[in-house]
C-alpha cells in the first residue's frame, strides 16, 4: 500500500489527467474521478489506526505531519463513500451538466486530495493547509451551476475565510505561546493553561472554522444559497461531505481538546463553552427548520435542512457524554448518507425536468418510480422514522439531553424533528405526488448508472437502521480513545441509563405490521383503478388539471406566524452594503485618474513610513 | 410467547377499540338529544367497507395505506396494556412515538398520492397540528421520564406504586391530557379533518376496502395514544384496570370534544405553544427543583 502522502499526491496529479482526460471523453474522464475515489475508500477502509508520516516543516522545529486516528477515519470512511457514490453517478450526469466538465472533474479530485488531508492531520497547521485546499476546489465548482451561482461562490468562501482566519488566528497564538502545534500536545499544554480567558478564545476560534464550515448560526446563511446554486450533483458532496468537515473541527476543538476537563462543570458536567455552543445549535436547528418549511426550491429547502441537522450535531457532540457524542458522530453519518440522497434524487429530477421549483412539478412518482423511492428513505432517515438509521442519532440525542436536563434543548430538538416531517413532505407531495403536469407527460426515469448509487445509499441507510454495530464499533473506538465512556450495546441492542431498544425487534414488528395489513389489503376485493383526473370536486367542472395540484403555499397558514422574522441574511446584506458604499467613498478620495493623483498619495505614504519607522 | 402476546394486543385494540368508539359515539348522541347508533355500529362499519368494491388511484395510494397500517400495528404491538407487555424492557417511549409517525407518513403519503387538493390541505393541516402538540406532550413526559430516571413505558407504569404520576405532577398530566385531544383529532382540534370546510380531507378519496384499512388504523391509533397516557400517568394497573381507565379517559375526551367548536389551524399551534408549553416547561422546572408532590 501506498503512503497517504502519496495518495494525496496521486489526487493532485490525477486532477491533471482527469482534467485532459475529461476534455477527450467526459465519460472517460468521470469513470477515472470515479475509480480513483473508490481506490481512497479502499484504501482509507483498509489503513491502520496510528499510521504516522511526516509531511513537511513551515514553522522550525514544528514537524508538520499526517496520523491515522480513529476519528479522523470514521468521517473519512464517510465522507469517501458519499464522494465516490457520486462520483459514480456524475459518470451519466456529466453529459448534460456542468458548464465545465473538465473542470469540474479536475477541482473535484484537489478537493478529495484536501479533505483527506484534512481527516488525517495531525496538528493545526497542516488541518489549516489542507482545508483551504478542499475549500479551493470546492469554492471553483459552485460557479457552474446556475446563473446565479458565482455570487453564491464569493459568500461560500468568504464564510469559510471568516471561520479559517479566525481559525488560523488561534493557530498562531497557540505557537506563540507554546511552540508546539500537535493535537496531543497542545491539548496537555491547554490542560496546564492556568489562564481561563486564553482558552475560551481558542476553543472559540477552533470551534468557530466548524461553525462557519457546518453551516451553525450566526454563519449559516452561505448554505441556502451555496447549496441552491451549486451544480447538482455537486450539492450531495457539499452537504453530505464537505459540512462534515465543519463537524470534525468541531469534533476535535470539543473533545480532542477535553473541553469538560479544560473547564469547570457549569449545568449537569457540561462546561459553560459546551453550553454556549449548544446553544447556538438549538438557534440554528430553529432557523434551519422554519425557513425550510418556507422554501419553494427544494435544493434550498433542503439545504435549510443542513442547517438544522448541523445544529442537531453539535448539540449531540456539545453534551460530550457517552451516549450524547456518539449521537452526535452518529448523526454525521446519517446526515452524510440521508444528505447525498436527497440530492442525488433532486439531481436527477433537475436532471430530466430541469427545474427545482417544487410548485412547477408534481406527479413524477408516475415517471420516475426509483427516484420518488431513494427520495422517500432519504426522508425517512432525514426525519428520523425507524427502521432507517436515521433514527438511532436522533434517539442518542433525545437521550443524552433528557438524562442532563436540558428541557429547553429538548424541546427545541422536538420542534427541529417535528418540523423535519413538514418540510421534507412538502417536495414529497410537490413535486412527486399530485398530478402529473401535461409538460412532463415525456420525462423518463433516469437511466441504471444515475439510479445505482441512489439504491446503495438506500440499502446502506437501512441495513444500518438494522444492524447498527459497524458504525457504533467505529464510534465506541473513538469514544475510548478520546477518554468518554464508550457507549454500551450487544448485537442490536443499544442501552443507555434510560433502557434500551432493539433496533432488529423494531424492525421485524415493522415488517410483521406490513405483512398483516398487506393480507387484509388482499383479501379483501380489489379496487378499481382510477386516473388522478377523477376526483371528487365538490361539484366543480375542472379543465385544467395542472392547477389542481396543490402545491404553492403548502404551509401558508403557519407560515403567516411567522412572516415578519428578523433576518441575519439581511444584516448580513446591510453590512455588505454599509461596506460597499465606504468602498465608494474611499475610491472617490484616492481614486484619481491623473498620475499625479498617485504620486501625491504614494510621497504620503512613504513620509508615513520614515516617519513611524516601520 | 411474544407472538401470543402481540396478537393479544392487537385483537384487545381490535376488539375493544371498536366496540368503545361505538359506545362514544352513543355518548355524543345522548349529548346532543339524540338516540344514537347501537354500541356494534363501528364493526358493521368496517366490515361493510371492508366488503364493498371501491377506487384506488394507483400504487402510492395502495402503499401508502399499506404502510399507515402496517406503521400503527407494529406500534401498538410496544404500547404495554396493563401487565401485557409484548416485549419488555424494549417498549421505549421514544420508539414509540417515532414509530407511529411512520403510520402519519404512510397515512399522508398515500391520501396525497390521491391527487385530491382536499386531501393535501388536510395533510398538511394534520402536520402543522403535530408539530403544535408534540412538542408540549414531549416535555411533560420527559419531565416524567427524568423523575423516574427511565424512558421505558412499562418501567415508568410501575414506578407509580405509591401514587399516580397525574397526582404527583398534576401540570404535565394537565398538558398530556390537552395534548392527547390534539393527537385524537377531537374538538376543538379536529381542524386536518373539518368536513364542511374540505370534505373530510385525507379521506376525501376513499372507500370501500381503503376507508375500512383506515378505520382500523384509526382505531388501534386510539389505542396507542390513549394507552401511553394511561400507562404513563394512571398508576399501575394489570389488564382489566388498565380497559377500565382506558374507558375512563376516552369517555372523558368524547364529553369535552362533544361540546366544543373548532380552532382554526393557526390559533391551534398558537395555543399548544403558548398554554401548553409554558406549563409544560413550568413542570419541568418543579421536577429539576424537586417539588414532586
Amino acid at each position: 500500500m501506498i503512503s497517504i502522502t502519496n495518495l494525496i499526491l496521486v489526487f493532485l496529479f490525477g486532477s491533471l489527467i482527469s482534467y485532459l482526460l475529461t476534455k477527450a471523453n467526459k465519460v472517460l474522464g468521470s469513470i477515472f474521478n470515479f475509480l480513483l475515489s473508490f481506490y481512497a475508500l479502499y484504501y482509507v477502509w483498509n489503513i491502520e489506526v496510528g499510521h504516522y508520516e511526516k509531511l513537511f516543516n513551515i514553522f522550525p522545529n514544528i514537524e508538520n505531519s499526517l496520523k491515522v486516528t480513529y476519528l479522523g477515519k470514521f468521517f473519512a470512511i464517510i465522507s469517501l463513500i458519499v464522494i465516490s457514490l457520486v462520483s459514480f453517478f456524475i459518470i451519466e450526469w456529466i453529459r448534460k451538466k456542468p458548464s465545465r466538465p473538465a473542470a469540474f472533474n479536475a477541482f473535484i479530485l484537489i478537493m478529495i486530495a484536501g479533505v483527506i488531508g484534512v481527516f488525517f492531520s495531525n496538528d493545526l497547521l497542516t488541518l489549516y493547509v489542507f482545508w483551504e485546499i478542499a475549500v479551493l476546489g470546492s469554492f471553483l465548482i459552485v460557479p457552474m451551476g446556475k446563473e446565479e451561482s458565482k455570487k453564491a461562490a464569493v459568500i461560500y468562501a468568504v464564510t469559510s475565510a471568516i471561520g479559517s482566519y479566525m481559525y488560523l488566528f488561534a493557530t498562531f497564538s497557540i505557537y506563540s505561546k507554546y511552540g508546539v502545534l500537535s493535537f496531543d500536545k497542545v491539548s496537555s499544554y491547554l490542560l496546564n493553561e492556568p489562564s481561563n480567558l486564553f482558552k475560551w478564545f481558542v476553543i472559540l476560534f477552533i470551534a468557530s472554522a466548524g461553525i462557519a464550515k457546518s453551516g451553525i448560526f450566526p454563519l449559516h446563511t452561505w448554505l441556502r444559497i451555496t447549496h441552491g446554486n451549486a451544480p447538482d450533483a455537486f450539492s450531495a458532496i457539499l452537504s453530505g461531505q464537505l459540512v462534515k468537515m465543519g463537524s470534525y473541527v468541531l469534533a476535535i476543538s470539543l473533545s480532542v481538546f477535553p473541553s469538560t476537563m479544560l473547564f469547570n462543570a457549569f449545568y449537569h458536567g457540561v462546561p459553560l463553552i459546551n453550553y454556549l455552543l449548544i446553544w447556538l445549535g438549538n438557534i440554528s436547528i430553529i432557523i434551519g427548520t422554519f425557513m425550510a418549511i418556507r422554501q419553494n426550491d427544494m435544493k434550498q429547502l433542503i439545504a435549510y435542512s443542513s442547517i438544522a441537522n448541523g445544529g442537531y450535531i453539535l448539540v449531540g457532540l456539545g453534551v460530550m457524554n457517552s451516549i450524547g457524542y456518539a449521537g452526535g458522530l452518529f448523526h454525521v453519518f446519517n446526515h452524510a448518507i440521508a444528505a447525498a440522497m436527497i440530492f442525488l434524487s433532486f439531481a436527477a429530477v433537475v436532471y430530466r425536468t430541469g427545474t427545482t421549483k417544487i410548485d412547477e412539478m408534481g406527479g413524477l412518482i408516475w415517471r420516475m418510480p426509483w427516484t420518488f423511492v431513494t427520495y422517500l428513505v432519504g426522508i425517512i432517515s432525514l426525519a428520523g422514522i425507524p427502521p432507517t438509521s436515521g433514527f438511532i442519532s436522533k434517539w442518542m440525542i433525545f437521550n443524552a439531553l433528557l438524562t442532563k436536563g436540558m428541557f429547553i434543548t429538548l424541546a427545541i430538538t422536538f420542534i427541529g424533528s417535528v418540523g423535519s416531517f413538514l418540510y421534507v413532505f412538502r417536495p414529497l407531495a410537490g413535486v412527486f405526488l399530485g398530478q402529473l403536469k401535461k409538460k412532463h407527460y415525456e420525462v423518463k426515469e433516469v437511466s441504471p448508472i444515475m439510479l445505482i448509487p441512489m439504491l446503495i445509499l438506500v440499502t446502506l441507510t437501512v441495513f444500518i437502521g438494522i444492524y447498527p454495530k459497524p458504525v457504533l464499533d467505529l464510534i465506541a473506538s473513538i469514544e475510548r480513545n478520546i477518554g468518554i465512556k464508550p457507549i454500551e450495546y450487544s448485537g442490536t441492542i443499544i442501552k443507555t441509563s434510560l433502557g434500551q431498544w432493539n433496533t432488529l425487534t423494531v424492525f421485524t414488528m415493522f415488517a410483521t405490521g406490513f405483512i398483516i395489513a398487506l393480507i387484509l389489503h388482499l383479501i379483501f376485493p380489489k379496487g378499481k383503478k382510477v386516473e388522478l383526473t377523477d376526483q371528487y370536486t365538490g361539484g366543480d367542472y375542472l379543465y385544467n388539471y395542472d392547477l389542481y395540484h396543490y402545491a404553492t403555499g403548502f404551509y401558508k397558514f403557519i407560515e403567516r406566524l411567522y412572516d415578519k422574522h428578523p433576518s441575519f441574511e439581511k444584516l448580513y446584506n446591510m453590512l455588505a452594503s454599509f461596506f460597499k458604499s465606504m468602498g465608494e467613498i474611499v475610491n472617490g478620495i484616492i481614486y484619481k485618474v491623473s498620475p499625479s493623483g498617485y504620486v501625491f498619495w504614494i510621497s504620503i505614504v512613504i513620509l508615513i513610513l520614515f516617519w513611524v519607522r516601520w | 410467547m411474544t407472538i401470543l402476546k402481540v396478537a393479544a394486543v392487537l385483537l384487545t385494540g381490535f376488539f375493544f377499540g371498536l366496540t368503545l368508539e361505538g359506545i362514544s359515539r352513543k355518548v355524543m348522541a345522548r349529548i346532543q338529544r339524540r338516540y344514537g347508533p347501537p354500541w356494534y355500529q363501528n364493526f358493521l362499519d368496517v366490515f361493510k367497507a371492508l366488503s364493498k368494491i371501491g377506487i384506488s388511484h394507483g400504487w402510492i395510494f395502495d402503499f401508502g395505506i399499506l404502510m399507515a397500517l402496517g406503521g400503527v400495528i407494529a406500534t401498538l404491538a410496544f404500547v404495554p396494556l396493563g401487565n401485557l407487555v409484548a416485549f419488555p424492557g424494549l417498549d421505549n417511549l421514544f420508539i414509540i412515538v417515532y414509530l407511529f409517525a411512520v403510520g402519519a407518513l404512510g397515512m399522508a403519503m398515500g391520501m396525497v398520492g390521491s391527487g385530491n387538493p382536499n386531501a393535501s390541505i388536510g395533510v398538511a393541516r394534520a402536520l402543522t397540528q403535530m408539530l403544535g402538540y408534540e412538542i408540549p406532550y414531549m416535555i411533560s413526559v420527559a419531565a416524567v421520564m427524568y423523575y423516574y430516571k427511565t424512558a421505558s413505558v412499562s418501567t415508568l407504569m410501575l414506578s407509580q406504586q405509591d401514587k399516580w404520576t397525574l397526582f404527583k405532577m398534576p401540570i404535565g398530566g394537565i398538558v398530556a391530557f390537552i395534548s392527547l385531544l390534539g393527537m385524537l383529532g377531537k374538538k376543538p382540534f379536529d381542524t386536518p379533518i373539518a368536513p364542511a370546510e374540505i370534505a373530510s380531507g385525507p379521506m376525501v378519496e376513499l372507500s370501500a376496502k381503503y376507508m375500512g384499512l383506515l378505520m382500523l388504523m384509526h382505531t388501534f391509533s386510539i389505542f396507542v395514544e390513549v394507552g401511553l397516557f394511561v400507562d404513563i400517568f394512571l398508576g399501575v394497573s394489570n389488564y382489566w384496570t388498565f380497559l377500565l381507565k382506558f374507558t375512563v379517559v376516552w369517555i372523558f375526551a368524547t364529553l369535552i370534544s362533544s361540546v366544543l367548536p373548532r380552532f382554526r389551524i393557526e390559533q391551534v399551534v398558537k395555543f399548544y405553544w403558548k398554554v401548553p408549553l409554558s406549563l409544560a416547561f413550568i413542570q419541568a422546572l418543579f421536577v429539576l427543583i424537586g417539588w414532586v408532590f
